[in-house]
């Protein structure tokens, strides 16, 4: 399923999608639309835009990730709002891309999301070490919050300095698919985590109080 | 004056504050002015004069509490008439009482005018009414003026003025408070939409990128030139996002702060670098000294020159930004053939000072260190600065 609310994009990466052998089952237009024809058509991965008409890609993430946990998301985004990227991730999403990344590089990010893999930008991983380091500085800390091996923080300060995994597995003389596992792992542990500040932040704001009521 | 935009709405908004706590006022001296006509009720030599002059004073009191909470009755009429009935009650007083009468038939009810011209006209109102029924106050005594007259009249004057003036620097500070808001609010607004607007035009930046580099010729060209605007259209965006929360943080600083000294080192790598650059940050501002920041993007530029010497102009880098807190590290990294074994010192022992040397002179400046790994498969700087909190 591919999601953009400019009909020129929707129709660029349906079009490369499609004659690359790839079945896509849905386009949308905006968040609601998404979250319907999600429901309806259900599709392996969804291709998203994250600046679209409400609920955005962010929300769009998190309730189709909900209906269909097996579902994959790769968002496909042409905004500098970084942040969004990161609450993207943060909600399930496992692959990101720039809109400027090649056709090659599109279908090959789609097909590493839809086998389970993760795709990461240099950009991205700069990010997700940089919200690691924020939540485990001693002011901020809590007793479960995660923290990265020492690998894991290698290989994705590798990525981060545009090592692709297979350089990286050359480098560090492991496998292929060790690569993929340490960054696969990062990705949820700060998803793991996410969770565990929304359940935190519920009880927070009051779960215990329904009682008194 | 002219209605336009929220200043005079400001001002009237305080007007209106200041009207109603005078009508408190107005209430408590009118109790007073009454309570002592009772309790004095003996000084008055004409029992119904007098009672038909309190009446009338109540009456006055009354339609005045009323025409002043509403903005659109505060006419020049109304303070003039108010003006004028304060002096004819103080006129009334040697009719009512004796020619030597000590304290006039209104009393203190007399600061309210004075109070309702120093809001409206501000200081000048308040000297202006305040004088008026001073010299009223002081015409219609024939005995000579004591000392607690004096008195009386120096602080209805000076009061008139502080209150005059007080109510014009509030009307002031509020018209201001109201255009800074709406400032704020239009560059909200404008922020929201440039961003959408931004938005827009980054995807068909990135869609001209996409389809030029899959043709040639003119097409391929047009592609290239779309990527670097995307990119420089991207980097203006986080900038301009680091700037406003990092103003934002360098307002409300210490004043001792110098805030100005301070800037953003994520903001500037994505602007400086070049296309065939990929620049990873945090994703929030890195803030350092300015001198600090400058000498890094110095060392940057070296490393990045250095690249497109000894790989190619077109040969493409990354740039990696991490703050670990304590201290912040840069890495620069290509994918070019290495600096072979034993040129780094070839060329130091022969006396030249290679773009190295440079590099870590201009660490070293700063207090920091530059370390250099280089192999088959490219290399590596890393520049690290410890930062001092």
């Amino acid at each position: 399923m591919v999601v953009d609310d400019h009909p020129m994009w929707r129709d660029a990466v349906e079009r490369d999608l499609a004659a690359s052998g790839l079945d896509v089952v849905a386009v949308a237009a905006s968040g609601d639309e998404a979250i319907t024809r999600f429901a309806a058509s259900r599709p392996q991965v969804v291709v998203l835009d994250l600046q679209i008409p409400a609920p955005n890609g962010v929300e769009v993430t998190r309730t189709v990730l909900a209906q269909d946990p097996s579902a994959r998301v790769l968002i496909l985004s042409a905004s500098g709002e970084q942040e969004d990227v990161l609450e993207a991730l943060k909600a399930g999403a496992t692959g990101y891309l720039v809109k400027s990344a090649s056709r090659t590089d599109l279908l090959d990010a789609v097909r590493r999301v839809a086998g389970g893999g993760t795709v990461f930008t240099p950009g991205l991983a700069g990010l997700v070490l940089g919200e690691f380091r924020r939540i485990s500085d001693p002011a901020n800390q809590r007793p479960e919050t995660p923290e990265l091996t020492e690998r894991e923080t290698e290989v994705l300060r590798m990525v981060a300095k545009g090592w692709g995994s297979k350089q990286i597995a050359e480098r560090l003389f492991i496998s292929h698919r060790t690569v993929q596992n340490h960054v696969q792992n990062t990705l949820r542990k700060l998803q793991l985590h996410n969770r565990v500040e929304l359940t935190r932040w519920a009880i927070e704001q009051g779960l215990d109080e329904v009682d008194e009521v | 004056m002219v209605a336009q935009g929220p200043g005079p709405a400001a001002r009237l908004a305080v007007e209106d504050r200041l009207y109603a706590a005078l009508a408190v006022l107005r209430v408590v001296v009118t109790l007073n002015f009454v309570a002592l006509t009772i309790w004095r009720w003996d000084n008055f030599s004409r029992p119904g004069w007098t009672l038909v002059v309190v009446l009338a004073i109540l009456l006055w009191t009354v339609v005045v509490q009323i025409l002043y909470s509403v903005p659109s009755r505060r006419t020049t009429w109304l303070y003039v008439a108010d003006l004028a009935v304060t002096m004819a009650a103080l006129a009334t007083t040697p009719w009512l009482k004796s020619e030597n009468f000590r304290a006039t038939t209104p009393g203190f009810w007399v600061m309210c005018v004075v109070l309702a011209w120093a809001i409206h006209w501000n200081w000048r109102g308040g000297v202006v009414a305040g004088a008026a029924v001073s010299l009223s106050d002081v015409v219609v005594r024939s005995a000579a003026i004591t000392q607690t007259n004096y008195s009386n009249i120096f602080l209805l004057l000076l009061g008139g003025a502080v209150v005059g003036y007080m109510c014009q620097t509030l009307q002031q500070m509020s018209a201001e408070r109201a255009v800074a808001e709406r400032r704020e609010a239009i560059a909200h607004e404008r922020a929201r939409l440039a961003r959408a607007v931004h938005d827009g035009v980054l995807q068909v930046l990135a869609l001209v990128q996409r389809r030029g580099s899959e043709s040639t010729g003119d097409w391929a060209e047009l592609g290239v030139l779309a990527g670097e605007q995307e990119s420089a259209l991207r980097a203006l965006i986080h900038a301009q996002d680091t700037w406003s929360t990092s103003a934002v943080t360098g307002g409300a600083g210490d004043e001792g702060q110098p805030a100005l000294l301070v800037r953003d080192l994520a903001g500037a790598l994505e602007r400086t670098v070049g296309t065939r650059v990929t620049v990873a940050t945090p994703g929030r501002a890195v803030d350092l000294p300015t001198e600090v920041v400058d000498t890094l993007l110095g060392a940057v530029g070296a490393c990045l020159d250095n690249v497109r010497l000894h790989v190619g102009l077109d040969a493409p880098a990354w740039v990696l930004l991490e703050d670990h807190g304590d201290r912040v590290v840069v890495s620069v990294r290509d994918e070019g053939p290495g600096i072979a074994a034993g040129r780094l010192e070839e060329a130091r022992s022969q006396g030249r000072l290679g773009v190295s040397s440079s590099i870590c002179g201009r660490l070293d400046e700063i207090g920091g260190t530059a370390t250099v790994q280089t192999g088959s498969w490219g290399t590596e700087w890393e520049l690290s600065v410890p930062r001092d909190q």
